[in-house]
């Protein structure tokens, strides 16, 4: 079954193409590795794939359905983490993920599932604002994962996070399909099968031929 | 309603752990009826008769940095998305921030209207209370709105007084003749409030319907 | 020639025509007189003002149902043509008022006027969003939102003030100085509408041509300069 599939998804901003259409096909369970210099279109490309972004050009289906027609059935099968936490300074840690699971139609057992699944029990009670980088990242990760999605679009979910942190990483993602952004070469080769290379707003062939994807 | 009741929880209690926005906002009430008191060389038989005015006046401005607060931060700190990823709907999340808003401005109104009496010398009766109250459920509608329209843009500062204020026109003239036929001891019938509440119902509609499609990025 | 050079021609004949009408055929007004030629000119702008709205408020609920960038693109030439016709229809009215009412401002503030004043800053307000807002696709839905609730906006206006002034004691002036007309002023003020509403049109054209040049300039741009650097 396919979980992702990109035909000549594509993003302009104004009169500037910041992303050549991407064609891409992810079966589920399959893990894709976005790598690429600064700039060179990978949150584009990830804002896309979550549905955060509208494309200024081509299709996208997430499970079979339309992205763009049927967004709230594939919004509620995907987690996103993006480059901002997000987080509200003046809530704690718990209250957080609580008022993301009521939005989410869950409660608060799955707030606390979350926040124990990240390893921030320990915080539940301290604000958003005291946490330190690390933390609040994990923090975000648990919101990505509160719903249970079947697709994770990570944006360098590695930033500021410590070594138990990224092996966390491999726990949550699990058998779940995803698609990750990162710079860091080793980690990708470690979680993912697959990889993607963009170079100024375009994708290229896979550079340690894990297996090429056409672009 | 859950979500939009669970939003505006959040954002109330946001603002009562952070204390920023309410207590600026009390603090600019005060000082501009101090100055109004100055600038106009306010006694006792031009208070009542200006007082409309200047009550408008500084609730509009007031509205102005509540609402412009209500869709800034939530979009700079990334947390506007994250809300609108989730099945939740942009009409029950606006209406959650707008719900928030109202109830700040609310308490601000809490502290102008003695202020006005104190300050002015203007009589505030509940004809006045009631007239500020109902016209703050529209006016933050509409604020609201903008405030999500503006905050996507590069100028938001800019553009939320430009956008907001034409449309707050008719809720200043309607509330401002209710106020001033209560503050000159005239009697006015419900009808004035009664006009205020119509004009609540449409915008609030209008503001919802709209919000859904500013929302939607 | 190209057709709108025609037309444009064709719309500074008809105004000149109007013109001569409004000066050499039509009575002077006997209470009045001379300012009251003012009006031909100043409620067809007006109407034709008014109807450039319309217009952007149908272009933008199009361009939210289906996405269509031609409606967009009819928005923004109608709101350029709405606010020069506007600007027109307030300065010919602040001219006329000042004569007749002696600018008093509890008259000139009438539920005509501060409407149409509000229409004219929701509309401006509609042009400084598609500057601010990140060209495209934003900017479009964006200025669409602002154009139809500004618009819903305008006779609220309108009635909440005329509800005000009729509580005010004074008499509130009809800007017209008299329902009758003579056939003379009526058979002017047809030809003159007729006129201005061309002229819009034909305005609207050139402005919807100017703003689909500037477009396909901006896609250009990045691939000549593409092929330049080659």
């Amino acid at each position: 079954m396919i979980a992702v599939r990109a035909a000549g998804l594509g993003q302009r901003f104004g009169s500037h193409p910041a992303l050549a259409p991407v064609d891409l096909e992810l079966a589920v369970g399959e893990r894709l590795a976005v790598l690429g210099d600064n700039g060179a279109g990978k949150t584009t490309l990830l804002r896309l794939l979550a549905t955060v972004a509208r494309p200024a050009s081509g299709r996208l289906e997430l499970f079979g359905l339309d992205a763009l027609t049927r967004r709230a059935q594939v919004r509620a099968r995907l987690g996103y983490l993006g480059h901002q936490a997000g987080h509200y300074a003046q809530l704690t840690a718990l209250e957080n993920l609580e008022f993301f699971a009521t939005l989410q139609g869950r409660g608060r057992v799955e707030a606390r599932e979350a926040l124990a699944g990240v390893g921030l029990e320990a915080a539940a009670g301290r604000r958003a604002a005291e946490l330190s980088r690390g933390m609040q990242q994990r923090l975000a990760l648990a919101r990505a994962v509160l719903h249970r999605p079947e697709l994770l679009v990570l944006d360098e979910p590695d930033t500021s996070l410590d070594g138990p942190g990224r092996a966390l990483l491999g726990r949550l993602l699990g058998e779940r399909t995803a698609v990750i952004a990162t710079h860091d070469r080793a980690l990708a080769r470690g979680l993912c099968s697959r990889a993607l290379l963009l170079r100024a707003g375009r994708a290229e062939g896979d550079p340690w031929q894990l297996r090429v994807v056409e672009a | 309603m859950a979500v939009t009741w669970a939003v505006a929880r959040k954002d109330l209690r946001a603002e009562w752990r952070g204390r920023e926005m309410l207590p600026a906002l009390a603090q600019f009430v005060v000082l501009a009826l101090v100055i109004a008191n100055f600038a106009f060389d306010v006694d006792l038989t031009s208070g009542p008769r200006l007082g409309p005015g200047i009550l408008w006046l500084v609730l509009v401005f007031a509205g102005l940095v509540a609402f412009g607060r209500a869709f800034a931060p939530e979009r700079e700190q990334g947390s506007l998305e994250a809300m609108l990823l989730t099945p939740a709907g942009p009409a029950a999340i606006f209406a959650g921030k707008a719900l928030a808003a109202a109830l700040l401005l609310m308490a601000v109104e809490a502290v102008l209207l003695p202020g006005m009496a104190v300050f002015l010398g203007a009589p505030i009766g509940l004809q006045v209370v009631l007239a500020v109250l109902v016209a703050t459920v529209g006016m933050a509608g509409l604020g609201c709105l903008f405030s999500a329209l503006a905050a996507q843009t590069r100028a938001r500062d800019l553009l939320l007084p430009v956008l907001a204020l034409p449309l707050w026109i008719p809720f200043v003239v309607v509330g401002g003749r209710t106020v001033q036929a209560a503050m000159g001891g005239a009697l006015v019938p419900g009808q004035p409030l009664v006009v205020l509440a119509a004009l609540d119902i449409l915008f609030v509609i209008v503001a919802a319907l709209a919000a859904r499609v500013v929302l939607d990025e | 020639m190209s057709r709108l050079h025609v037309l444009a021609a064709a719309a500074v004949l008809a105004v000149l025509g109007a013109a001569g009408m409004i000066f050499l055929y039509a009575p002077e007004d006997a209470l009045q007189g001379p300012v009251q030629r003012i009006f031909y000119v100043h409620v067809s702008s007006a109407i034709a003002a008014y109807l450039c709205f319309a217009l952007v408020v149908a272009g933008s609920a199009t361009y939210l149902w289906r996405g269509s960038l031609r409606a967009d693109r009819l928005a923004r030439a109608a709101t350029y043509t709405g606010l020069a016709f506007t600007t027109n229809t307030l300065v010919m009215g602040i001219i006329w008022a000042k004569p007749i009412w002696n600018w008093d401002p509890s008259r000139t503030w009438d539920a005509r006027f501060t409407a149409t004043v509000v229409l004219w800053m929701v509309y401006a307000g509609y042009l400084l969003v598609r500057r601010f807002a990140a060209p495209g696709r934003t900017a479009m839905r964006l200025a669409a939102v602002v154009g139809i609730v500004g618009f819903v906006d305008v006779p609220v206006v309108h009635f909440s003030v005329q509800w005000w002034r009729t509580l005010h004691p004074g008499p509130v002036l009809d800007a017209r100085g008299g329902p009758a007309l003579p056939p003379e002023m009526l058979l002017t003020f047809a030809v003159t509408m007729a006129a201005i509403l061309f002229l819009a049109g034909v305005l609207i054209a050139i402005r919807y041509r100017v703003e689909l040049v500037q477009e396909q300039r901006a896609e250009l741009a990045p691939a000549t300069l593409e092929l330049a650097t080659r």
